[in-house]
């Protein structure tokens, strides 16, 4: 019964994934053309990576909403670490380092102190773009970049698919395994559907999220790290646009598999890169499909949360009594 | 129907399938002006399908229904509101913020005229006198409903259901679950006087000894049928039994036999342990092969002291001694790593993940035992579930369920799953079986005994009858202060005495 249903929720996703592919080809027919479909799992790779992050988050029942900024403050510190020569591992691991520490100080201020998740995550994330300006005054950095490899990151293939997308899979495999097959994975899920149960049976609920926050912060640092090498520079505005399709992909994902998971988060951010994608391909305005986004994001809040989906059911069960 | 008939609702051939089971098999039901009709029944006899049924959540798929000699068909909520039927959920809704009279009037505040319009308090006082001066009831309405204790909460949702002039059948879901005796004895009081006005009240409870106390009446529920109904007098003198009624078997509630061999090796010594505020001086040794019994109303301190044996509070004073050695707990980990487990009070929320199914409860309570190298072992764990929830017969077996799909025994089953899971070497049950029907009840007594054969076992209740039945040794906790020294069996009456008074009887 579990498999069928599993089952009747990825018939659901794929025809989502038919109707919105199909709908953009019918505008442009470049939409399936190979170097477009490349470019859009280019897309799918920084926008998947924050949003795997965001999922531990999520699947322990919190928020953050510093990693925008968290991000851009890594992608400055891997840029100034480039630009003042250091090995490019010592660079992305100095970004990830950024990442890792706003992690740790969000998880110990929400876990440890009991501070509110929402605003000291917006706190957190104001500070890290604050410190962000401090490498060139908030101009963009991109020296020694063509030296150092970082582009490699980008341009290089590896089992025949691109780097970034390749990174992504490699990411969400290791994901999968700690989230869904591991003891720490179901500690996660525990703490968040009951923190007092789990706490009495043993699960280190407040390690744990710890861990989610400082998984969400080194992501998206992981991610900013692919912007930067496929932009060539880092810049301070790098992380703004990683908030909202990450959110909205993570919900969309839940709403879609009934409960957030690796493989949610994953079928949410192709939906949402298939749409971004298509968008930018028909030539409209950014503003317009950050309204589009949006809407996403609140319906699949909408859908997710049980009362909403209880009263979803039951106006479609009135319905077909009625007919 | 002439006016002067007493019966307010008469149920005939009420039938209600889901799926291919029936949940109600043309079930009569009546109701007299005036009385206390208790409805009684294991989980999944039935009674809460008709109650389901009366306050329109259900439609029936056959029968009639007959309120004030008029049919209704009772299709949705409202329509049951309307026709007189106020319901009073197990645990009801209410806004802490708000005073007993705002929140017995919410939704229908009166306020002056425009959108914006301030709520007209002194209506608000005034129809709220109204309601006190149709059933006089000693409760403060003015104050804060988070300020109020359990009983007046339990009075303003009763009087919230009353609120419409034409209510005259009252439906009450196991209102004194979480009220202490003396708590108990002002709701029933209340009842009485409902009563003396003429309101018809339905009483569900899974305690039997309250249906001799406040009940007229009594309908027993069995599989969907409605087997017995008899007033108490009837019972009394025939002296039949009523849990063989709800059962239908011979076997009514049973004590599983006490130990033969007391004085087992000690596992957990407390000596002089205090909590600043919740409970001082508890000493005790709990030992292997022996259930210990610890009497305590609610907010004498047994909760407390149940959470500071299991690492949640840290004492202030005292010592605990596992096997000999000084322990001082930090964290209920710290408690499970040193052999401790606690069955928790509440179950719903302190002792299973209700959103998950069985095996994920069962393999989160031992995350060490449930996985190799850190990864989960699937196959094992599945194995592993099946044979605990084998052998506390869990009804239904279905591993894959989400918790919330099981009774309120079949729940406590899990919690007590995950603790054979632990293998501890002692378990605290706390009010092992609030909101457990009768079947499940004997099963998780057995379950005790049993456990007890291999681990220290203790357990924390508020129902003097429990503890007695159950433990080989009992003492009390009043006022956070223990009454008798746990090395003497004290008798029921003693034992009542020690927890409600403070003192033993002579």
């Amino acid at each position: 019964m579990i498999t069928r249903q599993l089952g009747m929720r990825l018939l659901a996703f794929a025809a989502l994934v038919a109707l919105i592919g199909l709908a953009f080809w019918s505008q442009s027919a470049a939409f399936a053309s190979g170097g477009n479909l490349r470019s859009l799992m280019r897309h799918m790779s920084v926008q998947g990576l924050a949003a795997l992050g965001l999922t531990f988050v999520i699947v322990v029942r919190h928020f953050d909403l510093s990693f925008p900024g968290v991000a851009s403050m890594g992608a400055m510190t891997l840029g100034w670490l480039i630009a003042a020569g250091m090995p490019l591992p010592v660079a992305i691991g100095g970004g990830l380092a950024v990442g890792l520490a706003f992690g740790l100080v969000n998880g110990f201020a929400i876990a440890r102190l009991g501070l509110p998740d929402i605003v000291t995550t917006i706190a957190t994330g104001g500070l890290a773009i604050g410190f962000s300006y401090f490498y060139s005054n908030g101009t963009s950095i991109s020296q020694n970049f063509f030296m150092s490899g970082i582009l490699d990151l980008n341009d290089r293939k590896i089992l025949g698919l691109d780097m970034p997308f390749a990174i992504l899979m490699g990411t969400a495999l290791m994901g999968a395994i700690l989230l869904h097959a591991s003891r720490l994975g179901a500690g996660f899920y525990a703490t968040g559907e009951n923190p007092v149960s789990a706490r009495f049976s043993g699960v280190p609920t407040r390690l744990l999220i710890v861990l989610a926050f400082a998984l969400s912060g080194m992501m998206a640092c992981l991610a900013i790290t692919l912007l930067v090498a496929s932009s060539g520079a880092a810049n301070v505005t790098a992380g703004n646009q990683l908030l909202m399709p990450a959110f909205a992909a993570v919900y969309l994902g839940a709403a879609l598999f009934g409960r957030p998971s690796i493989g949610a988060t994953l079928a949410g951010t192709l939906l949402m890169s298939m749409m971004l994608n298509g968008f930018t391909l028909l030539a409209i305005p950014y503003y317009y499909s950050d309204a589009i986004v949006s809407t996403v994001l609140i319906t699949a809040i909408a859908i997710f949360d049980p009362r909403v989906s209880a009263l979803l059911r039951g106006a479609v069960r009135r319905k077909g009594a009625s007919a | 129907m002439a006016e002067g008939t007493r019966t307010v609702l008469d149920m005939r051939g009420i039938e209600k399938r889901f799926g291919d089971v029936k949940a109600l098999d043309n079930v009569g039901f009546d109701l007299i002006a005036g009385e206390i009709h208790a409805l009684l029944g294991v989980n999944g006899a039935g009674k809460s399908t008709l109650i389901k049924i009366l306050s329109g959540v259900y439609t029936k798929d056959e029968g009639r229904i007959t309120i004030g000699g008029k049919v209704f068909d009772l299709g949705s909520p409202r329509a049951a509101i309307e026709a007189g039927i106020a319901v009073v959920q197990q645990h009801p809704e209410l806004v802490g913020d708000l005073s007993g009279a705002e929140n017995i009037f919410l939704g229908h505040e009166s306020s002056r005229r425009g959108l914006f319009s301030r709520i007209d308090r002194s209506d608000l006082a005034t129809r709220a006198n109204a309601l006190l001066a149709r059933f006089p009831i000693d409760v403060d309405l003015s104050r804060r409903v988070a300020d109020m204790p359990a009983v007046d909460r339990e009075i303003v949702a009763i009087l919230h259901a009353l609120r419409l002039e034409n209510a005259r059948i009252l439906i009450l879901d196991e209102p004194t679950s979480t009220l202490t005796e003396r708590e108990k004895a002002s709701l029933f009081s209340m009842m009485r006087m409902l009563k003396a006005a003429g309101i018809a009240i339905i009483y569900i409870t899974h305690r039997l000894e309250e249906v001799y106390e406040i009940a007229d009446r009594f309908t027993v529920f069995r599989g969907g049928r409605n087997v017995a109904c008899h007033t108490v007098t009837e019972a009394r003198t025939t002296g039949m039994s009523i849990p063989n009624l709800m059962l239908g078997t011979g076997g009514g509630l049973t004590f599983p036999p006490r130990c033969s061999r007391i004085n087992g090796d000690a596992v957990l010594e407390v000596s002089g342990l205090s909590c600043d505020g919740m409970f001082r001086d508890v000493t005790f040794t709990a030992r292997k092969g022996e259930i210990l019994g610890i009497f305590g109303l609610v907010g004498s301190g047994v909760d407390e002291l149940s959470k500071a044996l299991f690492g949640v509070f840290r004492p202030d004073r005292g010592e605990m001694r596992l096997h000999g050695r000084p322990v001082s707990l930090r964290s209920p980990a710290q408690a499970l790593r040193s052999g401790i487990f606690l069955v928790p009070g509440d179950r719903r929320t302190e002792g299973l993940t209700l959103n998950e199914n069985v095996i994920f409860n069962t393999t989160v309570a031992n995350l060490g035992r449930a996985s190799f190298g850190g990864l989960l072992r699937f196959g094992a764990n599945r194995r592993n579930a099946r044979a605990l929830a084998e052998k506390v017969d869990l009804q239904p077996m279905r591993l894959d369920r989400s918790l919330r799909g099981f009774s309120g025994g079949n729940q406590q089953k899990v919690v007590i799953a995950k603790g054979l899971y632990r293998q501890a070497k002692v378990y605290i049950f706390v009010e092992p079986t609030v909101g457990v029907d009768i079947g499940a009840r004997s099963k998780i007594y057995a379950l005790m005994r049993e456990i007890s054969q291999d681990a220290a076992v203790i357990v924390i209740s508020s129902d003097c009858d429990e503890v007695h039945g159950v433990a080989d040794r009992t003492l009390a906790l009043y006022k956070g202060a223990p009454v008798g020294g746990a090395d003497r069996d004290m008798s029921r009456d003693h034992l009542l005495h020690a927890g409600i008074m403070g003192g033993i009887a002579a």
